[in-house]
């Protein structure tokens, strides 16, 4: 048997002590073994004292490191877990845009009631033999700065019969691609971008009779566009929030069912 | 075995680390405890690997994992624990030799080692 100098005891309790630093699971199972291990290296005389010390900090520092990074490994990259955390994401994912999209909808849906009232009113006064100068009201709505609705009329070739709308001091024209589309099914509602910032909600309808041509009604979309970023915050905000929750339960969820010490 | 094994991704691949190689050359003499194996790397015919006792049994423990050792005891006080390399241990020590073999044989043509010399 070996004996035991002071000094051989207190590195003995040194490593004991440094063993705690280790992973539960690891240190139970190979804690006695690295303990006697270190013990028969420190009664080892062809190993000095100088050359075992060094080299037992060196192995503390990167087996440490690597039983940590196993069992975080262990721990959290479980497939079962990490498909759990993917599909919970893909689920928040799925709400965040719901609560994106929505709305979204549901609000520009909704900008449209009143040009399709004014549009509808229009069309059936034009239709009615009302000129075109008489059935548009009087006024000017300037499309680049106010938030009211407004009407125009066009005629066949789509060329401003009346119109209360301007930009830039002329009345807006209607793109081709619109006219030929009310043309075939009778009325359009869009997003209309007459100029670089502008957006309007419009709606184009089809003037049959006496005055056959089409009748526009807009109104700018400025208020929703500050509305719909609200609404991006809040679904971005709404995101972050479940992903943090997913983030959470998986970290516990792994913590409480991480694998024992054999 | 070993060649199947590799292709189901249960074994290491080769180039094994210094330390599973040191290891397992270590345990192909023999079933050994903890030191025996560190005192063994460290010789120069051993591999000359300095191995501290967190990288020793860290590295058993996933060799243990792999199937490349088996813990075949203890000592009477349980400090002790002795392992074994397993048949696929045996054939992953044979593959890594015979690759090491084949470089020092090519080192040998380029003459960058003397020929009939100990490598």
């Amino acid at each position: 048997m070996t004996r035991s100098s002071p000094t051989t005891d207190m590195l003995d309790r040194l490593y004991a002590l440094a063993l705690c630093l280790y992973p539960a699971p690891f240190r139970q199972n190979y804690g006695l073994a690295m303990s006697q291990a270190f013990r028969d290296a420190l009664h080892d005389h062809a190993l000095s004292r100088r050359t075992l010390i060094p080299l037992v900090l060196r192995d503390l520092i990167t087996s440490l490191a690597k039983e940590h990074f196993a069992m975080l490994r262990d721990t959290f990259a479980r497939p079962a877990l990490v498909l759990n955390a993917l599909v919970l994401a893909g689920i928040s994912t799925v709400i965040a845009l719901a609560i994106y999209v929505i709305p979204l909808q549901v609000l520009r849906l909704g900008t449209d009631d009143p040009q399709v009232e004014l549009a509808g009113n229009l069309t059936w006064q034009l239709e009615q033999g009302v000129a075109p100068t008489d059935a548009v009201p009087s006024g000017t709505v300037e499309m680049a700065r106010s938030l009211s609705p407004f009407v125009a009329a066009y005629d066949e070739q789509g060329r401003p019969l009346a119109s209360q709308a301007r930009l830039n001091g002329q009345t807006p024209t209607l793109p081709r691609g619109i006219l030929d589309f009310v043309r075939q099914h009778g009325e359009d509602r869009f997003t209309w971008r007459p100029s670089q910032g502008i957006r309007i909600a419009a709606v184009v309808q089809r003037v049959d009779g006496s005055h056959r041509g089409f009748v526009l009604a807009g109104r700018s979309m400025r208020e929703e566009a500050v509305r719909q970023g609200l609404l991006i915050q809040l679904a971005g905000l709404a995101w972050i929030a479940m992903l943090g929750l997913v983030f959470l339960g998986t970290v516990c969820l792994g913590w409480f069912t991480r694998p024992k010490a054999a | 075995m070993y060649i199947l094994l590799m292709a189901k991704g249960t074994a290491p691949a080769t180039p094994l680390t210094p330390a599973v190689f040191a290891i397992l050359l270590s345990l192909a003499e023999g079933d050994k405890h903890g030191y025996h194996i560190m005192k063994d790397a460290r010789a120069p015919q051993g591999g000359g690997i300095q191995m501290g006792p967190g990288t020793l049994y860290g590295s058993l423990d996933r060799m243990m994992r792999d199937g490349l050792v088996k813990e075949t005891g203890t000592s009477d006080d349980e400090r002790r624990r002795y392992y074994r390399l397993t048949k696929l241990g045996q054939s992953v020590l044979a593959v890594e030799l015979e690759r090491l073999h084949a470089a020092v044989s090519s080192a040998r043509a380029l003459g960058l080692l003397p020929h009939g010399g100990r490598s």
